[in-house]
């Protein structure tokens, strides 16, 4: 009678254990790491050396979105991929590209321009929010050019999207990946096709 | 007697049922605008539209149309969609793709973009525009576990509609030179006595092989 007690008890702590970590799945944050291969650009390179510095709130840019009880749902980390898609961009945009760490390390190397890529603004549309058979991306840049002294030369705001179907098979993870793949290409696309088009970049150009 | 009479007379329910889902009924309509025919050296790029805010053209489907085109009689050469918009890279994005054939002459402009597409061979460039959806679900299932065993009961049923356009876009003369539309539409039955069975209509697939069956002939100049 005791070891069939014993038994029951045992049973019980199982049901429990599975019960909690059922419970600690379902509230749990979904990490979603962005990650993705992006293609060279077909475009023609512009002879100036350019410094690009990415700051620690673009290298380390994460996006939480939170579920409509207020708890978070996903937590999405992009800075990598976007410095990951800028190394395949910029060298295909500009004769010569330094990576520097700083500014000031930047005006010390005699470069042509500094470059400066911001994210100011990162949405996120699901389906089940928005009734549509969507993943959606968006995310809003703030691009800056300085001359190799600091000063500005350009700042201007560039807007991305990004959307994927939904699919039976897929996880909403893959798919949050998927819309953000497809928004850095948005991003590279018009950030290299409108660079010159710039009012600012243009001047500045035409003084070179 | 009665028996085997009742038994008889579920299969006939569910022969008709077969039949019934295995019926897809699609419509074909062709509109040509210029002469085609295509040299072995040259080979066709299908490309899905994916402008559209709401839906976008699937890659499954485009590559499931461009894997019909290459195969059997008269077959013809086809670019995968991804290597091309790669190869192609920023110039086919959804946001810079050409929506027109003036857009194209233009793109042609570019050196780079010219030299590719001389690469790829690339004679005509079909433009997959369109979605699948489902409607009119009804019909219930319950399924039970229990120590004894498990089943499931009830019947669904639902339409399914593809409705896909394919426009041709001869790269040598930079012109629309026909566009072909596909519309599918087809019912799928679930009945579940025990076991779930279903009869799944195959909307998708027959939309897919015939628009690849007359994009082939329409390309060859047949």
């Amino acid at each position: 009678m005791r070891r069939k007690s014993g038994l029951m008890r045992g049973r019980v702590r199982t049901a429990l254990i599975l019960m909690a970590a059922l419970y600690l799945t379902a509230c749990g944050v979904s990490n979603v790491v962005i990650e993705g291969s992006f293609p060279t650009p077909n475009i023609n390179k512009l002879p100036i050396t350019i410094a690009v510095h990415y700051d620690a709130a673009l290298r380390e840019f994460a996006y939480i979105e939170y579920s409509e009880t207020g708890t978070e749902e996903y937590n999405i980390a992009s800075g990598q991929s976007h410095i990951e898609l800028f190394g395949t961009l910029l060298p295909a945009m500009f004769d010569g590209v330094i990576v520097v760490a700083s500014i000031e390390e930047a005006q010390a190397l005699g470069v042509d321009a500094i470059f400066a890529p911001n994210i100011e603004e990162f949405q996120l549309a699901l389906p089940a929010k928005t009734k549509l058979d969507v993943f959606e991306v968006w995310i809003k840049y703030n691009m800056r050019l300085m001359t190799a002294e600091g000063d500005y030369i350009a700042d201007w705001v560039l807007t991305s999207y990004g959307k994927t179907p939904t699919e039976s098979l897929r996880s909403a993870e893959a798919a949050i990946n998927e819309a953000a793949v497809v928004a850095l290409r948005d991003l590279a696309s018009s950030f290299s096709l409108n660079f010159t088009e710039v009012p600012e970049v243009k001047d500045w150009l035409n003084t070179l | 007697m009665k028996h085997l009479r009742g038994r008889n007379r579920l299969g006939s329910a569910l022969l008709i049922l077969v039949s019934l889902a295995c019926c897809t009924t699609t419509t074909i309509d062709e509109f040509r605008q210029g002469e085609t025919g295509i040299e072995s050296n040259e080979s066709v790029v299908i490309l899905g539209r994916r402008q559209a805010s709401d839906y976008e053209t699937r890659s499954e489907f485009v590559e499931c149309v461009g894997e019909g085109m290459a195969q059997g009689e008269n077959s013809i050469s086809i670019v995968p969609e991804q290597e091309f918009i790669d190869a192609m890279f920023p110039w086919f994005e959804p946001r810079t793709a050409p929506l027109r054939t003036r857009d194209l002459e233009r793109l042609m402009t570019e050196v780079v973009v010219a030299d590719r597409m001389t690469e790829f061979g690339v004679r005509y460039i079909v433009w997959l525009d369109g979605f699948t959806e489902t409607s009119d679900r009804s019909g219930s299932m319950s399924c039970v576990v229990s120590p004894g065993g498990a089943g499931c009961f009830g019947f669904g049923s639902w339409e399914d509609d593809a409705n896909y356009d394919a426009r041709v876009w001869d790269v040598n003369s930079l012109t629309n030179v026909g566009t072909i539309s596909t519309d599918a539409t087809g019912q799928s039955y679930l009945p579940a006595f025990v076991i779930p069975i279903p009869l799944i209509a195959r909307v998708e697939a027959n939309a897919c092989s015939r628009l690849a069956t007359q994009l082939k002939e329409f390309v060859n100049g047949s």
